[in-house]
């Protein structure tokens, strides 16, 4: 609104200086008024309308940033938590999170700050502008608001439905052209294969049929903004006649109203800012679709957080899986049937790909399954706070090796922990690199793969929950490691009850039972 | 700091009359724009000291040629802009098209040895997409580039008529205006958009290691420590983007003022009747808008400047291929200080990070030799790239398949390859029952990395394509890494019958005892250099 004011005094400061240069001119006096007394005041209008714009201007913009970026850390609090650490409908890997967490996010704040607070304006602005013009000029303001009625007509015809056709037919077009990229990172195997003529006659057909459609695509789209720019001009057009045949008396109508020139000059000047707010809308499209699809593909993540489950009794009588069935894209596992002592070691088995991960995530009540039944041995729901799960690649984060191992266990004392470390092995690496204290960074730089795995382990034993869920505890292990790590395994499944993901034939065979997906 | 090096065109292969038409759309589009205010403006003035004159001077008052004018200007506008768009994109994306085309050639043709020019996958061919990205927005925008110096131009011819004085301010005010454009956005912006930037890409990284470790932080319920170590992040870049975004409106509201103290200063310093002052006036906003949005394309093409030179170094490679060559007779390799005549199998072994992979790569031609390697006696460095492809077929550790289907993975490893041959290698691969059981059969789509195909199913896949080459030789890293231990038999097995029936010769690596059993050499790693 303010920009809109600061427009009109832009305008009048501008129709006033012509008028006083008219006025002088068929004056008595003559000689120029450059510099002079009656133009300063005018000039000054000029300059105060457009500080008052751009006061306007930035004072949105930062209160849209604000906005934006609250909401943005409010959709962070809900949305990151459940990315990072609740359960999900389907599996995810970590690219797909890192869109979802990062990159849309920061869609819908773009389309937030840009697109949100010219959107209310692009209603209200035209309306705004042709009561400021009604005053000067009813007739005026009457031809700006009855080049609306069509432009919206012609803006629903030329635009809705070749956009969203456009729409479509852009995202078919991306995946297109990401055969470029594709082919350019494989281009050392394709020179090794002598596969060079091959590709490039694929490259190029590609790239000039992502060309060719892409211009029919954009043909349409630019039909929708010359139908805004056709209006625009328009209104100017017939505002600047219609002002002027009255100015000069032709009209062959009787206005109802008699125009002079300051008042008409306003009209001219606002004749523009009528559809501007909508053009600023128009560009700022893209914003709103690409904020738009972010906020679909979020929505299912986006539910808020349930209310905490009454913590029930952590009694632990070993696990049963019933009939448990997995679907999730690329994934399907079962039905399964089995059940573990309280004291136990399983291995679920089968090669990579099989739904390994996801069943463990599943028993853990991280995934949905399609059908089936996690419970206790007596048939209890099984509360997720037995549950422990030693990972390939443990979450690190920086600070001490001690801080790391008791993660799930902040109130584990130090004796504790140092017993712990000791019993995965973690002893020569404590020796080496001055126990607890050292320092550990979220990268887990200076540790092997099979120390992290200890970490990892060690954080299980100390969490003190029942039931350990390991995924894949040997991978990547040279033979001694793996070795070691087997028989720490069978040493805790005297005390616990541990189900390993794996396709290591030597821990699947120190186990009671293999269950093979 | 505000210096165009290189021509968009140019660098784009485009001749520089392909745009013209779009130019001239563009500068038809802006002179219509300012015309159209202007002549408004200028006419209604008119009108306005004619009519008060009295009816002589309206009857003596030629309001038919202004009247049509200004009409003809709105349709002009409307045509023009819509031509400049649909041109300049289309010659933009047309010549783009045909320069990823060039460039992908020049690339191909280079060795995957060479250290000339950084081709390696990954970082450096995405920032080539980049660049190839952000060349074409160039070229789109270069029509409104030559029409806002129309605009320019324009409103200064306008200007003659209001006198030296408000002429010589006007021409000093465009004039000046990129170079003090340049250097308010160098201090506003510079500092919060790497900021910001940088805020980004420390996020990311911090964010993937937490969404890796998913799992554990559901098990123990981290969530709430897992964003306390990314709360810092979050702040940083928040901040840097809040900054950058009201920089970005302060630039905005600083040309508006610009805009402003432009046509009160015409005002002021012209020396004319009303209607020509109107006409400046309106003809001066138009043109200081104009001349913005031409010092933001300065700025852009400043800051791509880099990625331009990267294009440029790109195009001027050799895009000759050198001449493949066919039906070589299988040669004897040595490993270090050991040859192997064409048909043997050897395991090559080591630690993990010993530098096996980087042997096979070197065999194949993807990678320089890091231990001897000689090709019927000659220095595998000393071997052209087509010399080393012609004799072995590599299976890399990573397993690369294209964005594609079954088949177009396949065909990549010879021409003229039929189904039926296809579907033996896959057979050999032990992954035959898994495509056919897949509806689109040999056209199953597998998307970016693999799609829904497993790690195992990949490695199969990547297999079979190096069986298809029928190379001398198969270089295999870890073939089996991923499967179970019946698949895993079944394909040292079928493996095994393949090497046997065609003398194929075979280096191996893998960590895994089964498939090494197909070997009857073993040569250490560390005892090659």
């Amino acid at each position: 609104m303010v920009d809109i004011a600061g427009a009109a005094m832009l305008s009048w400061g501008l129709a006033s200086g012509v008028g006083q240069i008219a006025a002088h001119a068929s004056g008595p006096a003559t000689g120029s008024l450059a510099g002079s007394g009656p133009l300063l005041l005018p000039a000054a209008l000029i300059l105060g309308g457009a500080t008052l714009r751009a006061g306007a201007a930035f004072a949105v913009d930062r209160n849209a940033v604000g906005t934006a970026q609250a909401e943005s850390r409010e959709r962070r609090r809900r949305l990151w938590p459940a990315l990072l650490g609740k359960p999900l409908p389907g599996p995810l890997s970590t690219g797909e999170s890192t869109t979802l967490a990062i990159d849309h996010n920061t869609a819908i704040e773009n389309r937030d700050v840009r697109f949100s607070p010219v959107r209310l304006n692009a209603v209200l602005g035209p309306l705004v502008v042709a009561a400021l013009v009604a005053p000067a000029s009813l007739v005026a303001a009457a031809i700006m608001l009855a080049t609306l009625l069509p432009f919206v007509l012609g803006s629903i015809l030329a635009g809705t439905a070749a956009r969203r056709a456009s729409d479509r037919q852009l995202a078919a077009l991306s995946a297109l052209s990401g055969l470029f990229v594709d082919r350019v990172t494989h281009l050392p195997l394709i020179r090794h294969f002598g596969a060079e003529a091959r590709i490039s006659r694929q490259v190029r057909e590609a790239t000039d049929q992502v060309a060719h459609r892409t211009v029919t695509v954009l043909r349409a789209a630019f039909l929708s903004n010359a139908v805004l720019e056709f209006f625009s001009a328009l209104s100017i057009a017939l505002v600047a006649v219609y002002c002027g045949f009255s100015l000069l008396g032709l009209l062959p109508f009787a206005p109802p109203e008699r125009l002079t020139l300051v008042p008409a000059f306003f009209v001219l000047a606002m004749a523009p800012e009528f559809y501007l707010p909508m053009r600023r809308l128009a560009a700022a499209y893209h914003e709103k679709q690409l904020g738009e699809a972010a906020e679909a593909a979020l929505a299912p993540y986006a539910a808020p957080p349930e209310a905490s489950s009454t913590t029930p009794e952590l009694h632990f009588d070993g696990l049963r899986v019933q009939d448990l069935t997995l679907a999730f894209p690329g994934i399907a596992v079962g039905p399964l049937d089995f059940t573990l002592a309280p004291h136990d070691l399983v291995a679920l088995t089968g090669p990579t790909g099989s739904g390994k991960t996801s069943t463990l995530a599943v028993i853990a009540g991280q995934l949905q399954p399609a059908a089936g039944q996690v419970s206790g041995n007596g048939g209890a729901p099984l509360p997720s706070e037995v549950v422990a799960w030693a990972a390939q690649r443990p979450l690190l984060v920086t600070g001490t090796l001690a801080r790391n191992l008791a993660l799930a266990a902040p109130e584990a004392s130090p004796e504790d922990i140092l017993a712990v470390a000791e019993q995965v092995g973690l002893g020569p690496l404590l020796a080496q690199r001055g126990g607890l204290d050292m320092v550990v960074d979220h990268a887990g730089s200076g540790l092997s793969g099979g120390e992290r795995r200890r970490i990892g382990l060690a954080r299980a034993i100390l969490s003190g929950r029942p039931l350990l869920l390991c995924d894949e505890p040997t991978a990547d292990l040279d033979a001694a490691s793996a070795a070691a790590v087997i028989a720490l395994l069978k040493d805790l499944a005297g005390s616990r009850c541990i189900l390993v993901a794996t396709h290591d034939a030597a821990l699947a065979s120190a186990a009671r039972l293999e269950i093979a997906l | 700091m505000i210096a165009p090096r290189q021509n968009p065109l140019a660098i784009a292969g485009l001749a520089r009359g392909r745009l013209l038409v779009a130019s001239l759309c563009a500068a038809f589009a802006t002179i219509a724009a300012i015309g159209l205010l202007g002549v408004s403006g200028w006419f209604l003035t008119a009108a306005a000291l004619a009519g008060a004159a009295g009816t002589v001077a309206v009857g003596a008052f030629n309001y038919l040629i202004p009247s049509a004018l200004i009409r003809l200007l709105a349709i002009v506008r409307t045509v023009a802009r819509y031509g400049e768009r649909l041109l300049s994109h289309k010659v933009a994306l047309e010549g783009m098209a045909a320069l990823r085309g060039s460039l992908f050639d020049k690339l191909a043709a280079q060795d995957s040895r060479s250290t000339k020019v950084d081709t390696s996958p990954g970082e450096a061919s995405n920032r080539l997409i980049d660049d190839v990205a952000a060349l074409e927005d160039l070229v789109i925008r270069e029509p409104a580039r030559h029409a806002a110096l129309v605009s320019a131009a324009v409103s200064l011819g306008a200007a003659v008529f209001a006198g030296i004085p408000a002429l010589a301010f006007l021409a000093l005010m465009l004039a000046a205006l990129p170079l003090l454009f340049g250097t308010v956005s160098h201090v506003l912006t510079q500092a919060p958009a790497e900021a910001a930037a940088e805020a980004l890409g420390d996020l990311r990284r911090h964010y993937i290691e937490l969404a890796a470790s998913r799992a554990e932080i559901a098990t123990y319920g981290l969530a709430d420590q897992a964003m306390a170590e990314l709360e810092p992040r979050v702040a940083r870049l928040d901040h840097a983007r809040a900054r950058l975004f009201r920089a970005e409106a302060l630039q905005g509201g600083l040309l508006t003022l610009y805009g402003a103290f432009a046509m009160a200063g015409v005002l002021l310093l012209a020396q004319a009747s009303a209607p020509i002052v109107a006409l400046v006036m309106l003809a001066t906003a138009s043109a200081v808008e104009a001349m913005g949005g031409f010092a933001r394309s300065l700025l852009r093409r400043a800051s791509l400047d880099a990625g331009l030179r990267r294009i440029a170094a790109l195009d001027a490679l050799d895009p000759t291929l050198p001449e493949p060559l066919t039906a070589q007779q299988a040669a004897t390799i040595t490993l270090g200080a050991r040859s192997f005549a064409p048909g043997s199998r050897v395991a090559l072994t080591g630690p993990s990070g010993s530098g096996k992979t980087r042997a096979l790569l070197a065999l194949a031609g993807m990678q320089g030799p890091a231990v001897p390697l000689a090709i019927d006696g000659i220095d595998a460095s000393a071997c052209t790239a087509r010399q080393l492809s012609a004799q072995f077929a590599l299976s890399p550790q990573d397993a690369p398949l294209l964005i594609g289907t079954v088949a177009d993975n396949l065909r990549l490893a010879r021409t003229g390859l039929t189904e039926a041959e296809m579907w033996d290698a896959l057979d050999a691969a032990q992954l035959k029952d898994r495509i056919s059981r897949s509806e689109a059969g040999l056209d199953t789509l597998l998307g970016e990395g693999g799609g829904t195909f497993s790690g195992g199913e990949r490695k199969r896949l990547s297999l079979a394509r190096a069986l298809l080459a029928r190379r001398p030789w198969l270089l295999l890293d870890e073939p089996s890494e991923g499967l179970d231990a019946r698949t895993e038999a079944a394909l040292v097995q079928s493996l095994g019958a393949w090497l046997e029936r065609t003398g194929t010769g075979l280096v191996l690596v893998s960590h895994r005892p089964a498939p090494l059993a197909l070997c009857k050499e073993r040569v250490e790693i560390g005892a090659l250099t």
